[in-house]
């Protein structure tokens, strides 16, 4: 059923390949149609029959030159009567033949078998219409010019009669009619080829990545796709023209308000030595934590732009187990201030593809987070792990966990649990999760052993076999 | 100690200043590289603290010529520290492949650029023969010989090269893997118990209480005895 449903979705979506063919078939058909209006117009009046001036002089000729011998002039006219209706009779449709009438004078000399006697010749040379009982007909009077002769032919008109006339007037109509079902099949494969560029302009989009505005290399001679690529080209050098406008100026402003920052934080340190009684110490201490929060909020927009703007970077093979003692060892400093300890667990060589700078901002705010939720006097216990083809990098702290509910949300640029008391930006997990996301891998929360909360990062582990080069 | 700040910033430089002068250091505080090249070449300097983004020019400009001995009244050897705002990797990378001997990225802690500060001043007294001194544990470079209050201890080669690092960069975390590929070159299989039997012997010489572990990170010896440190 799902099958039948897709089949159909792929049916019903339009392309520009049906689109091109269905107005090619519509055309087609319209022209046919023309063609048969026409000669269904003209049909009435141009049966062949009636059309055929010899067939007529034949008569006339017969008429005059047996007048004098009834008889046999009856036998000829009877003949040449057969001889036209040959066709007709030969297809079984009898009905559609013509109806030959012959007067000499006033005197009706000759009628086909079911004429009606009671008809009289047009009053001029011509065509014209008569009625037999509903029957319609189209008949055409031809006068002699050499005697009062008068011949009239007289053919039904009716839808068979217009197959009649296409058949035998649009014998060109024939291949039409024939090749017309098998058209769809070279008009596609044709507009298929011809579009073939377009394709590979649709191809080359289709491949980059999201962070890749440089312009298309493809640009195909073609009027209509040059112009198309060229403005696309145009729009992406106008889009990566605004985005680097952009993150520079957030990481100009960024850098900015970095120097005040440590500014107010220089003296309002430079101060604690001289307050005096723990109502200063405690207003300073104020200063100080607001001081800390905007520096590390300014710091983690800079990763996040970083992140945002470094995703097409390329990866390059690095040993995780090093790079994640490198970082530990800097936080050692932001732990013990905290009275907080930090152990590792890495007892082997962890090589994955990555970003050193997005794993490393990727490790220091799961660290970070570990180290402000944890009550003093704890330990932050990071592990590193290759299993199963993939890295497994763990921070458990002992703080109070994140409710079970929250573990999606939090990963939610700016969103904080409502419930939690210290400060932060809310986007220490986010920078965390998009980082592991560039590397293919991800994060998940859940209890720690004994309360507290467990961050398990995965990340693919490098192809390269793990023992190349690492420790020296 | 004489420090040279050169930060174009008021409020920085002059918190700087008050907090460095607080801590009995001597400060001269610059606002432009011009200044600075004056600075240096009439006074000198033990250290010197630079700004990266300057009204005249680039901190590393000065940095360069420092390094290539193009100031007068330095012979190369004066210790940089960079504040700079600028933290990405290959900013770091650039102001220590520079010469820069540290870079503290802008806000820092005051006990950081304190404690990184004397380490500076410790690491370059120590190559000019000073010795370094950690809570009566004291090292003194030109002899090899380590005391430990008064009393004269034997220490192998590595487990000197250990100590020696751990003691320049006091307060500060060096990683197992930095402290294996420095003192112990070539021990290429099971480094790690190397590193943890050379530590353990050295603990036994020393005496509990200066080298702290942090677990499967590294060592560090702390300025202040465990405990008074916040």
């Amino acid at each position: 059923m799902n099958r039948l449903l897709r089949l159909w979705r792929a049916v019903a979506e339009p392309t520009l390949v049906r689109r091109l063919m269905l107005v090619q078939v519509a055309l087609v058909l319209v022209m046919w149609g023309g063609v048969i209006a026409v000669l269904v117009h003209n049909g009435g009046d141009s049966s062949s029959y009636l059309n055929a001036i010899r067939s007529f002089d034949a008569v006339i000729s017969v008429a005059d030159n047996l007048a004098s011998q009834p008889a046999l002039q009856q036998q000829s006219l009877a003949k040449i009567d057969a001889a036209l209706r040959e066709e007709f009779d030969a297809a079984n449709l009898k009905e559609l033949g013509p109806l030959l009438m012959v007067w000499q004078g006033d005197r009706l000399v000759y009628h086909s078998k079911g004429a009606p006697p009671n008809w009289r010749p047009g009053r001029a040379q011509g065509m014209e219409t008569l009625y037999l009982g509903d029957k319609r007909y189209r008949a055409l009077t031809v006068y002699s010019r050499t005697s009062d002769t008068r011949v009239m032919a007289a053919g039904p008109v009716g839808t068979l009669n217009v197959f009649m006339t296409i058949n035998s007037r649009g014998y060109f109509l024939l291949p039409l009619v024939i090749s017309l079902p098998l058209l769809p099949l070279p008009a596609w494969w044709s507009i298929r080829l011809a579009m073939r560029p377009w394709r590979r302009v649709a191809q080359e989009v289709a491949a980059r990545g999201p962070q890749d505005l440089t312009p298309l290399t493809f640009r195909p001679p073609h009027r209509e796709l040059a112009a198309m690529v060229d403005s696309v080209n145009a729009l992406l050098l106008r889009v990566s023209q605004s985005a680097l406008r952009e993150r520079s100026f957030i990481a100009d402003a960024a850098h900015e308000l970095r120097t005040p920052l440590a500014a107010m934080r220089v003296n309002a340190e430079a101060l604690q030595g001289q307050a005096n009684g723990p109502v200063q110490r405690e207003l300073l201490n104020g200063i100080l934590s607001s001081g800390n929060r905007a520096g590390r909020l300014v710091g983690q927009l800079l990763q996040l732009m970083r992140s945002d703007a470094t995703g097409s970077e390329p990866h390059a093979p690095l040993a995780l187990d090093a790079l994640l003692q490198d970082r530990l060892a800097a936080l050692s400093g932001l732990a013990s201030r905290n009275g907080v300890e930090l152990e590792l667990a890495a007892t082997e060589p962890v090589r994955i593809m990555g970003q050193r700078e997005s794993l490393v901002s990727l490790v220091d705010n799961l660290v970070e987070n570990a180290i402000k939720y944890s009550p003093p006097h704890c330990v932050v216990r990071v592990g590193l792990a290759g299993v199963a083809g993939r890295a497994v990098l763990t921070v458990e702290d002992q703080g109070p966990g994140i409710a079970p509910e929250l573990r999606e949300r939090v990963f939610d640029r700016f969103f904080r649990d409502p419930q939690q008391t210290k400060s932060g930006s809310g986007l220490g997990l986010a920078i965390a999760a998009s980082a592991a996301a560039s590397h293919g891998g991800t994060i998940a929360l859940s209890d720690a052993q004994g309360g507290g909360l467990l961050a398990t990062v995965l990340l693919p582990l490098a192809v390269i076999p793990a023992q190349a080069g690492i420790h020296t | 100690m004489k420090i040279l700040l050169i930060e174009d910033d008021l409020d920085l430089g002059n918190g700087v200043r008050i907090a460095l002068s607080e801590q009995g250091m001597e400060v001269v505080w610059v606002r432009t590289l011009d200044d600075a090249a004056r600075s240096l070449a009439r006074d000198g300097c033990d250290l010197v603290l630079l700004d990266l983004g300057l009204p005249d020019g680039d901190g590393l400009t000065l940095l360069g010529q420092l390094r290539r001995n193009k100031v007068p009244g330095d012979s190369g050897g004066l210790p940089v520290l960079i504040l700079s705002a600028r933290d990405t990797l290959d900013d770091r990378l650039s102001g220590l492949d520079g010469g820069a001997d540290d870079y503290l990225v802008k806000p820092f802690v005051l006990a950081e650029l304190l404690s990184r500060v004397r380490a500076l001043a410790r690491r370059s007294y120590g190559f000019d023969g000073e010795t370094i001194e950690v809570r009566g544990l004291v090292l003194h470079a030109p002899t090899r010989r380590v005391s430990v209050a008064g009393r004269t201890v034997e220490l192998t080669a590595s487990e000197y090269a250990l100590l020696k690092m751990l003691m320049m960069r006091t307060d500060r975390v060096l990683t197992r893997r930095v402290l294996e590929e420095q003192t112990l070159p070539g021990s290429q299989t099971n480094a790690s118990n190397t590193l943890d039997v050379h530590m353990a012997n050295l603990r036994r010489k020393i005496g509990e209480g200066y080298i702290r572990t942090v677990r499967g990170i590294g060592y560090v010896i702390d300025l202040q005895a465990p405990g008074g440190a916040a």
